[in-house]
């Protein structure tokens, strides 16, 4: 049968078990009427015509930003959180293809999925800060800026983007069915992480690299000349922390997607001990900082009491947490220290980008309720695509024709 | 001449340096720590049976798809599929007195409750669908006499046929051949596990599985157990 309504048939039939898993367009929108579904279709129907709003209406009607404090959350939890999360494309990446460890091969493609979605909507929440977003090209493609750590940042993004892009893309190519681009697209994986753990070390390190040049405005306890690699270490911890959420919760909701052939309980254990001696090294190499700068009085103010929060709470704890759960195999405990660690390094993060931003400055920066929501608005998506593609592509199981390699 | 005061001059530099000290003392026992494993293990000179593979004890035709629920489905040449219940199922819950199917013209849903066992005690327990359709057929000998499905699950103890609506992406989550052991495999380590915990993954002392596995484990939540290994516990399922 080769006539054009048996080929219009066979499209839109690939079409209906592609896109919509096998489903008429009816059974489709009836099967997304769920509670989850509701909420994220009401947060994206307040977040999108805000973000439309901010295009037309600009920065000051929108946002808190002012001169004084010209980055907010959009930088502080979107751009540096969310790259500091997205972390995990590149240390899983790292640790099953250049250092062996094979036992962590099923995360490889959720953690590269977690890592390619953290920077996509990382980027789409700097172009809603940007003043001039359609300035974007202007770094990569006609004015360099050679000594900017901006400008290495640019280009460390976009390409690492790219490379992510170009990691996910033997799923897609199962997903299409297309098993010769496939093999082609994972004999790059090797070359990939090389370069992708090139360009992490290089951008994660330089968004700590930005504060460099505001030594009176960054609390001294936040401020060290070591802020590159306080964010290159916590990355790692970031990284692995995320992975391990990820994790748990996409074999919790993904269940009739995942394999459950694999040990995922062993897999967070062997995280947990990663992450566990990352945080321990990054506490003493922070206290380091401390000693370095001479400023250990400064532990007694309110700014202090906060940095010692964040320094024993949300990295020494996490970091015996970890020793003991995957010591004593308390998966639970395990899971749960790493959502806390998640939320150490957004805390972090912030504190450095935001909080102990212009600490002695009387213009404090709170974020306005659209800032508020348009965050969340980033995260819903991110989330949506990731259900998205996970429900459709090979991305927690492998597909029986195509072995694992 | 004013002495040369080495801790004043160099005050912040001897606290770094300490740290570092301090740091690297902590670091190696810290490692230690993390890397041991406070769970128990077989000592090494004891003799560990190796668990025989699933297929020893269980039953996985290799022309069936196995639902993570422990259903199986056939493709028929007609279109439809012969859908039942697997022989570990079956020597899970069993005996039974009745298995109560859905009707005629019914849907199913994949990762849906399809159809209750009913146990000699009077509990029950619930099996997912492996496949969204419509059900077409019963096969009444079941319905009439349980005992049909426990002694020949893969044959003549057939419970229906469906008329699929979404067969290709409904066997994108089940499983077969290679995968279906490995599957059954880690399911049966986990039931080991149960049977003797303090043995960890030892195998028993030979023999074969017995028929009401559950009940042998945990004879008054017997039906909780069934339910959790048969995905039918209290937890919502999705497709």
């Amino acid at each position: 049968m080769n006539s054009p309504t048996a080929r219009a048939l066979d499209s839109r039939s690939w079409m209906n078990e592609k896109f919509f898993l096998g489903m008429n367009s009816r059974e489709y929108l009836k099967s997304l009427a769920t509670p989850g579904d509701f909420i994220a279709g009401l947060i994206m129907a307040v977040g999108i015509p805000l973000i439309v709003y901010r295009f037309v209406a600009g920065l000051g009607a929108t946002t808190n930003l002012s001169q004084t404090n010209p980055w907010g959350i959009w930088i502080g939890f979107d751009m540096l959180s969310g790259v500091a999360l997205a972390a995990g494309g590149y240390t899983i990446a790292t640790s099953v293809y250049i250092f062996g460890l094979k036992d962590y091969h099923p995360i490889v493609r959720p953690a590269v999925l977690t890592g390619f979605l953290g920077y996509v909507f990382a980027v789409l929440g700097l172009c809603v800060d940007l003043g001039r977003p359609w300035n974007l090209p202007v770094p990569i493609l006609l004015s360099f800026g050679g000594p900017s750590v901006m400008f290495e940042i640019a280009w460390c993004v976009v390409l690492y983007l790219s490379v992510l892009g170009m990691e996910f893309l033997p799923p897609v190519f199962e997903w299409l069915g297309w098993p010769r681009a496939r093999t082609w697209a994972l004999r790059m994986t090797i070359g990939l992480t090389v370069f992708g753990v090139m360009l992490s070390t290089l951008h994660q390190s330089s968004l700590g690299g930005l504060f460099l040049m505001a030594p009176t405005k960054l609390h001294p306890l936040w401020y060290s000349p070591f802020i590159p690699a306080y964010f290159f270490i916590s990355s790692i911890a970031a990284g692995l922390s995320m992975v391990i959420v990820e994790s748990a919760l996409s074999h919790r909701i993904f269940q009739s997607r995942a394999d459950h052939t694999v040990n995922t309980d062993r897999i967070a254990l062997g995280l947990a001990r990663g992450a566990s001696v990352v945080l321990f090294c990054y506490f003493f190499i922070k206290l380091q900082g401390v000693a370095d700068s001479g400023r250990w009085a400064l532990l007694t103010t309110g700014y202090g009491c906060w940095f010692l929060v964040e320094m024993l709470g949300f990295i020494l704890v996490p970091s015996l947490l970890f020793a003991f759960g995957a010591r004593h195999s308390k998966v639970m405990l395990v899971r749960w220290t790493a959502a806390w660690t998640v939320l150490g390094i957004v805390v972090n993060r912030l504190n450095v980008s935001v909080i102990a931003l212009n600490w002695n400055v009387p213009d404090r920066y709170v974020p306005s309720w659209m800032e508020v929501m348009v965050s969340i608005t980033l995260v819903t998506m991110g989330v949506s695509m990731f259900r998205w593609i996970v429900n459709r592509m090979p991305v927690l199981k492998e597909l029986p024709e195509y072995p694992e390699s | 001449m004013i002495p040369h005061d080495i801790l004043t001059l160099y005050s912040a530099k001897m606290i770094e340096y300490g740290i570092a000290v301090f740091f690297l003392l902590l670091f190696i026992p810290f490692w230690n720590y993390v890397q041991s494993s406070a769970v128990a293990t077989a000592p090494a000179t004891a003799k560990v049976r190796v668990p025989a593979p699933a297929t020893d004890w269980f039953g996985l035709p290799v022309d069936r798809l196995f639902h993570r629920g422990h259903a199986w489905l056939k493709h028929e040449a007609d279109g439809n599929v012969t859908v039942g219940l697997s022989d570990f199922a079956a020597k899970l819950v069993g005996p039974l007195t009745r298995i109560s199917l859905p009707a005629v013209g019914s849907s199913v849903g994949q990762g849906e409750m399809a159809w209750r066992l009913v146990a000699d005690d009077g509990k029950t327990v619930d099996m997912l669908s492996p496949v969204d359709g419509t059900v077409v057929e019963i096969n009444g000998a079941v319905a009439a006499n349980a005992t049909e499905a426990e002694s020949d699950p893969y044959g003549h103890g057939w419970l229906l046929k469906v008329r699929p609506n979404r067969l290709r992406a409904n066997q994108i989550n089940l499983l077969s051949g290679g995968a279906a052991r490995r599957w059954m495999d880690d399911v049966l380590v986990g039931l080991r596990g149960q049977l003797v915990p303090s043995l960890g993954s030892l195998a028993q002392d030979g023999g074969a599985p017995m028929h009401g596995m559950a009940r042998a484990i945990d004879p008054e939540h017997w039906d909780e157990l069934a339910g959790a290994l048969l995905l039918t516990g209290k937890e919502e399922r999705h497709a």
